[in-house]
Order: C-alpha cells, then sequence, then structure tokens
C-alpha cells in the first residue's frame, strides 16, 4: 500500500509526457468553454499580439489565467501537462491535509487511500490530461478548505478569492468558509445540537476580508487588461449563458431550445437555483461546516452552468474525507450503479451524436441527465447520512423516528 | 488589518495610473469620419432609374434607362442597392433586328455599338408592373408585406439616393405605360415621405422627358438636387437614330450626361458643378436646368460619385512595431478600392487600430505588471498568516 501513492504519483506525471492531450482537448466532457485550454491559448496568443482577447468571443477565462500564461507559465509541452500533474499532486496532498485536521490523525495511516481517492479518479485525471482549468480550480478549492480548517483566515479567503474569479459559483462557497474559519473541523456530525461557536464580528470581519482580497484580484484583472470588460466576458458567461457548447450539465440544452423572450427570466431561475441552497445546507450542518462545504460542493457541481466531470469528481473523492457517514449511507450501490451508466453512457451518446450522426442532442442530454441523477443520488444519499449520524446508537439501542 | 486596507488603496491607486486609453465618444468619432472630405454624411449608395414608356418606338426610353444603369454600375453601386424599372419589351421585341440587345449608339460612321442589354442586368420591376402605384410605394417604403426586399428600396438615413426618370411628360407631368401619369406634386409628396421616415441622407432627381424642368418644381423636401432636360414648353429631342434598329437609340440629355459619365471613375473628384458646366443649348438642343435650392452642400464640394458610384473609403493604419511577427497593416488612402462596397464603409478602422495599438504596446508589461502584483499580494497574504 505504500508503493500505491508513489506509483500513482510517477503514473501521472509520465502520462504528462504523452501526447493523450491532443487526443483529449476538445472533449465536451472534460472541458468546458470556461476550462478548455485550446481557447485558453487563443486568448494569450491574442493578448500578446494586442489584441483585446474578450472582444472575439470565445475567449471566458478569467484575466488572471491570461496574465500568468502569457508570462510566468510556458506554453511549451510537456510544462503545461507537468505543472497539470503538479496542480493534482496539490490537490491530492491538500485532501490528505484535510483528512488529518479533521480526524485528528497523525500516524498518516489513511493518508494513502485518501490521495488514491482523488488521483485515480477518472473524472479527475481526465480532466487534468485534458489541461481543462477546472483541475486548477480543484486545487484551489483544496487549499483553502486545508488553509481554512487550520483556521488561518486570510490565506483561506485569499485563495477562495482567487478561485471565484476563476468560477464565479464558488462565490458561494463563501458562508460556510467563514463558519469553517471559526470552528475546529473535527468531525461534529455526531453533535449536532451543540452550540455553534460563530460570532458575528468575526464573520464579518471574514467577509470585509473576503471582499478586499476580490477586489485585489479584480485590480490585477484591471491591470492585466485596461478595461472592466472582463467581468462581462467571466463573470457574465455564467449568467448570461452566451456559449451553448454541450458538457456535463443541465443548463446547454434547456437554452438551446429556448424562445429568446423568456430567456433573461430562466437565466434567472436557474442562478437564484444555485443561490438558493447556500443557506438551508449552512444552517443545517452549522455544527460541521466543513460537511456543509461538502455538500454544497455536490450541489454545486450538478447545477453549476458550465460543470465538467472534475466537479462531481471532487466531491466523489471528498466522501473519502467522511467516513463516519459510510455505515448510514443508504443506497451507496445504486448510486455507484447510476455513475458506472452514466459513465459508460456519456461518452457513448456524445460519440453517437457528434461524431457519427446517428444519434441526435437528445441521447447525449439524457446521459447527462442520468449523470446527474447519480450525482443528486450521491448527495442526497451523502446529506441523509450526515443528519443521521446525529441519532446514531444511544444506549445500545438503534434510534428509529416513529 | 489596516495594513490590509492601505495596500488595497495603493494597489487602486495603481491601477488607475495604469489604466490607459480614455475615448472619445464612438458617436462622435463615427460622425468626424462620416463628414470629412466633405462626404456629407452618406454611408451607402442607391440608385432608382424609371423607364416609364413601353413599346417598340420608345426603344430610346429603355436605352435611357439602361444606360444609366450601366454607368451607375461600373462606378460602384451594387445590383442590390439598384431599382430598375423597365417595360422590358424591346430588347426581345419582334421588330429588334438584334434580339437581346439594346444600344444606345448607332452604328453610323462604323463605331462600335456597345450592348447595353447584355448578361448581366436585373430588371427589378418589368412590364406591367412599372406603374405609378408601384413607384410611389417603392419611394415610400409602404409595400405590401409580400412583396420581396430586391423590390423595395432598402435605404436608410445616411443613403444617397440617385432617382432617374425619363419617358414622356409634359407640364407637371410623366406618363406610365401610355396609360397613366404620375403628375409633379405625388413626385413631390413620395420625397416628403421619404424625408420625414429618414430614408434618405441626399436625393439627385434626374429627369429627362419633354418639359422636364416642371417635374421637379413642386419638391419641398430638404438636401434634393434636382436636375431636367428641358424648360416648361420645351421639348427634349432624341440625339441620334440607328438606321439599322429603325428607331431613336438615345435621348440627348441622357447621351451628354453618359458622355460626361464616360470620364468619370470610382476615383473621380469631378462635382456636380462641373457637370452642371457643361450643359449647354447647343449640345443639349434644350435648356437643361437645374434646381439647388433644397441642396445645402455647395454643388462645386457635391462629388458626383456622392451619388452615382459605391465608394468606400479607407484609411491608412500605423504598423504595430513592437511585435515583428506581425505584418505591418497598410491600408493606403484609396478611394473606390473595392466595388464591393455600395457607399463610403467606415474605416473607424483607423480609430479601432490605434485604440488597438495602445492595447497591443501595453500588454506585455500590463500582464507582468499584473502578475507581479499577484505575486506581492500572495508574499504579504502568507507572510500574515504565519504571523497569525
Amino acid at each position: 500500500m505504500a508503493y500505491a501513492i508513489p506509483a500513482a504519483i510517477a503514473g501521472r506525471f509520465l502520462l504528462s509526457f504523452t501526447s493523450i492531450y491532443d487526443s483529449l482537448k476538445y472533449d465536451h466532457l472534460l472541458t468546458s468553454p470556461l476550462t478548455s485550454y485550446p481557447r485558453l491559448q487563443e486568448g494569450v496568443f491574442l493578448y500578446k499580439h494586442g489584441i483585446d482577447p474578450y472582444s472575439g468571443g470565445g475567449f471566458y477565462h478569467s484575466p488572471l489565467l491570461l496574465s500568468l500564461f502569457s508570462t510566468v507559465l510556458p506554453q511549451y509541452s510537456p510544462i503545461p501537462q507537468l505543472l497539470w500533474a503538479s496542480c493534482d499532486i496539490i490537490s491530492a496532498y491538500s485532501l490528505a491535509q484535510i483528512w488529518r485536521l479533521r480526524s485528528k490523525d497523525e500516524t498518516g495511516r489513511r493518508d494513502g487511500r485518501i490521495a488514491g481517492s482523488y488521483l485515480l479518479n477518472p473524472y479527475l485525471f481526465l480532466p487534468s490530461l485534458a489541461l481543462s482549468t477546472s483541475s486548477l480550480e480543484n486545487a484551489l478549492f483544496l487549499t483553502a478548505i486545508v488553509f481554512a480548517c487550520r483556521g488561518k483566515t486570510v490565506p483561506s479567503l485569499f485563495t477562495l478569492a482567487l478561485l471565484s474569479h476563476l468560477s464565479l459559483p464558488s462565490v458561494l462557497f463563501l458562508p460556510p468558509f467563514v463558519m469553517l474559519l471559526h470552528v475546529s473541523p473535527t468531525s461534529a456530525l455526531a453533535s449536532a445540537t451543540k452550540e455553534s461557536t460563530l460570532r458575528l464580528g468575526s464573520s464579518i470581519k471574514s467577509f470585509f476580508i473576503f471582499a478586499i482580497c476580490m477586489s485585489f484580484a479584480s485590480v490585477c484583472n484591471l491591470i492585466t487588461t485596461g478595461g472592466w470588460d472582463w467581468v462581462y466576458r467571466t463573470w457574465g458567461t455564467g449568467l448570461l449563458l452566451p456559449d451553448l457548447s454541450p458538457n456535463t450539465g443541465l443548463w446547454w440544452y434547456f437554452f438551446t431550445e429556448m424562445f429568446d423572450h423568456f430567456r433573461p427570466y430562466f437565466l434567472m431561475v436557474f442562478s437564484v437555483h444555485l443561490l438558493i441552497y447556500v443557506a438551508p445546507v449552512c444552517m443545517k450542518f452549522k455544527h460541521d461546516p466543513l460537511f456543509a462545504i461538502f455538500i454544497l460542493q455536490g450541489l454545486l457541481a450538478i447545477f453549476k452552468p458550465y460543470p465538467t466531470l472534475s466537479d462531481p469528481g471532487l466531491f466523489l473523492s471528498m466522501i473519502s474525507v467522511f467516513p463516519e457517514i459510510f455505515p448510514y449511507l443508504r443506497h451507496p450501490i445504486v448510486t455507484a450503479l447510476l455513475h458506472l451508466h452514466a459513465s459508460l453512457l456519456l461518452p457513448l451518446f456524445h460519440s453517437l451524436w457528434l461524431a457519427q450522426g446517428t444519434g441526435n442532442a437528445n441521447f447525449f442530454y439524457a446521459s447527462t441527465l442520468v449523470f446527474g441523477m447519480a450525482n443528486g443520488a450521491a448527495v442526497t444519499d451523502c446529506m441523509w447520512a450526515g443528519l443521521r449520524v446525529a441519532f446514531g446508537q444511544k444506549d445500545g439501542v438503534e434510534y428509529v423516528q416513529e | 488589518m489596516f495594513k490590509l486596507v492601505m495596500w488595497s488603496l495603493v494597489h487602486v491607486l495603481v491601477a488607475f495610473l495604469l489604466t490607459t486609453t480614455s475615448f472619445a465618444s464612438p458617436e462622435s468619432e463615427a460622425e468626424a469620419f462620416f463628414q470629412r472630405n466633405d462626404a456629407g454624411g452618406h454611408t451607402n449608395n442607391w440608385a432608382v432609374l424609371v423607364c416609364a414608356s413601353r413599346y417598340w418606338f420608345n426603344y430610346r426610353h429603355m436605352a435611357n434607362a439602361l444606360g444609366m444603369y450601366r454607368t451607375v454600375k461600373r462606378l460602384g453601386i451594387p445590383d442590390s442597392n439598384i431599382i430598375l424599372m423597365l417595360a422590358d419589351d424591346v430588347s426581345c421585341n419582334a421588330r429588334n433586328k438584334f434580339p437581346g440587345a439594346v444600344f444606345a449608339n448607332s452604328g453610323h460612321n462604323g463605331a462600335e455599338r456597345l450592348d447595353l442589354y447584355g448578361e448581366n442586368i436585373e430588371v427589378d420591376y418589368r412590364g406591367y408592373e412599372v406603374t405609378v402605384e408601384n413607384f410611389i410605394r417603392l419611394l415610400t417604403g409602404r409595400v405590401d408585406p409580400s412583396v420581396p426586399p430586391s423590390k423595395r428600396l432598402l435605404t436608410d438615413s445616411s443613403s444617397n439616393v440617385f432617382i432617374y426618370m425619363t419617358g414622356h411628360g409634359g407640364n407637371e407631368f410623366l406618363k406610365f405605360q401610355d396609360n397613366e401619369e404620375i403628375s409633379a406634386f405625388d413626385v413631390a409628396d413620395a420625397l416628403e415621405q421619404m424625408w420625414q421616415k429618414n430614408r434618405y441622407n441626399e436625393v439627385f432627381f434626374m429627369i429627362d422627358t419633354c418639359q422636364a424642368n416642371t417635374m421637379y418644381s413642386k419638391i419641398y423636401s430638404p438636401n434634393v438636387l434636382a436636375t431636367g432636360s428641358s424648360e416648361l414648353s420645351e421639348n427634349s429631342y432624341s440625339y441620334e437614330n440607328d438606321n439599322d434598329i429603325g428607331v431613336s437609340v438615345i435621348d440627348s440629355f441622357t447621351h451628354h450626361v453618359l458622355q460626361f459619365m464616360e470620364g468619370i471613375n470610382k476615383t473621380s473628384h469631378a462635382s456636380m458643378q462641373d457637370l452642371f458646366h457643361t450643359y449647354t443649348f447647343e449640345s443639349i438642343r434644350s435648356h437643361a436646368g437645374v434646381r439647388s435650392d433644397l441642396f445645402r452642400r455647395p454643388l462645386d464640394k457635391t462629388k458626383i460619385t456622392d451619388f452615382f458610384g459605391g465608394v468606400a473609403q479607407a484609411g491608412t493604419v500605423p504598423p504595430v512595431s513592437e511585435d515583428e511577427e506581425i505584418e505591418a497593416t497598410n491600408i493606403t488612402d484609396l478611394e473606390g478600392s473595392a466595388s464591393s462596397g455600395a457607399g463610403s464603409y467606415g474605416a473607424v478602422l483607423e480609430d479601432f487600430a490605434s485604440s488597438e495599438h495602445a492595447f497591443g504596446a501595453w500588454s506585455p508589461s500590463r500582464a507582468w505588471g499584473a502578475v507581479a502584483v499577484l505575486v506581492v499580494g500572495c508574499g504579504v497574504v502568507f507572510s500574515l498568516s504565519c504571523q497569525i
């Protein structure tokens, strides 16, 4: 078992020297218009040649990535592949750190399994091989959680601010992060009734720090592009959905066949739909904010505007950090089979629609719905189990609701 | 905490200092471009060429209209911007010795006859469709919904429209298809409707009939320049007969104008005043008239190509010197570079390119600046965290 992780890491680095990227870079499952690496390359090219990359309409990446990739990060293969492999390693390490902080386990006995659940998850390493920037987002997300678990306010909120600049729905993680900063990350699922240690003053201070970090990153973006166009082009993409490329999410199909006069209304509905999950999840899991972040991540992964496979993949990998819920999962096999089903159907129907031409978009969207159902089953099961842990066994008697 | 606030304020200040280019408003830039060279503010050209006669013996009216059509096309207005109304019963007429051809010059003295009909003409209203009602509906835009776009006058408030009419006319009327008449008041009212609906920038109204000048005497809308072939109580005469065709092939006034136009190409700077100064009683054999009281620009500054041609304007772009990888884009100052444009196309390129130039000049330093700021920020954040 000790060799598993070094082998996985070595394998991951070895894979970055192959040319597997070339066959995966345009895949609609692994990348979305917001995360696609060829689009990033195009934007950087335009930027370097003095043309505003946001004026074209195919480039939706944040100016942060634009500035980094046009200066310090070279684009000669295999350096981006190595960079993505390093991000994977960082993410796996962060996940293991989260486990250590949560379980107060210094021995690192389970580290291998946790890191393995991240590195060997095909939903995560395939987009990473395709150089989808969602892997960078995952790395930022997990490091932000590590800082939050350690109680380091400013680094955690700074990383979350950078993440929000790359992917706007991540701004919804702010409330549970603020909660997590002020409590210990250890599992409190079993002790749901204890008083929350959250203070209003410290929360407001955290919000303010987050606002400063967001504006700092905005200032960096302003310096990069010299204007405020990027706000409309990057964040506005998730809100206005200009690009209807197929992806594993639920938005694109709806909006391809929508009449124009309904568009604003449904865009509002879909965006507000994301908002409505934040408050209930945080309130219900205020005793264990790390679990709240976990559940919220799963929900956002299903309903975000431009997801890739790595968003629900992160959710599935993070389950390994919460082993206390495993006994209480009601239908893990059904969820697993649904995921198996979806993961077989998605590439099949995608190819049937776009490569062979014998299917149509409905096939692919149906497999996307199955995938959404699989993720939904996973999230609801984990939510149930997280709540069920609080009841547990008392006095040797199984507590059952009448 | 205080350090954070100060540091963020400093960064905001830096950003404001580094932000470049405040543009003039786009509207004033566009207006400045379109008004230069005394262009008069038009961006596209349209032509409405009407031959109001039918039958073989009115061959010359068909040839008038087709001659104008050819000239206008040669000078750059595309078919999509030309509405040609002809009875079109001449070229395939049983009496036509040269079937499928319409000539505007006679073949005597061995002169080469120029075929105006050819293979490449687009007649929009032909035969019985050439009526007064259709003409007025065309001008005012009040057409039936079933009328296809190729038969509509799709002008806008920056279109220069050239209206040419020929046929048999009299005191304030023009005969249509030997059947009905259009009066000068109808024409004036149609033009006023066009003005009210912002359907033209400027109109050049040319008419070649007997007593033609009376036809434009009743116009009362602004920005209309008009010219006609003969005064009240005066006839307009044909130019020459062709012995093989057997009828007159062109009218004097139109022939005179077309001769003048043969010396004009797309890059010509000849003005309307130059054209009007060539009117003589000896060459036209009637008193051709000009009405310019409604026209706001001076005639010597108004170019022929403002009405007759579809001229594109372009401007020079300074080369992007920083990056050798891009070839310097030099568009030399042409007038009438490509016939693809029906009008002066905004090379707001010049201003756009200069703004791009500003963007490009800064981008490497911008990117490095942003990265430096980001790195400094990260450094501060993580050093702060070590203290916490």
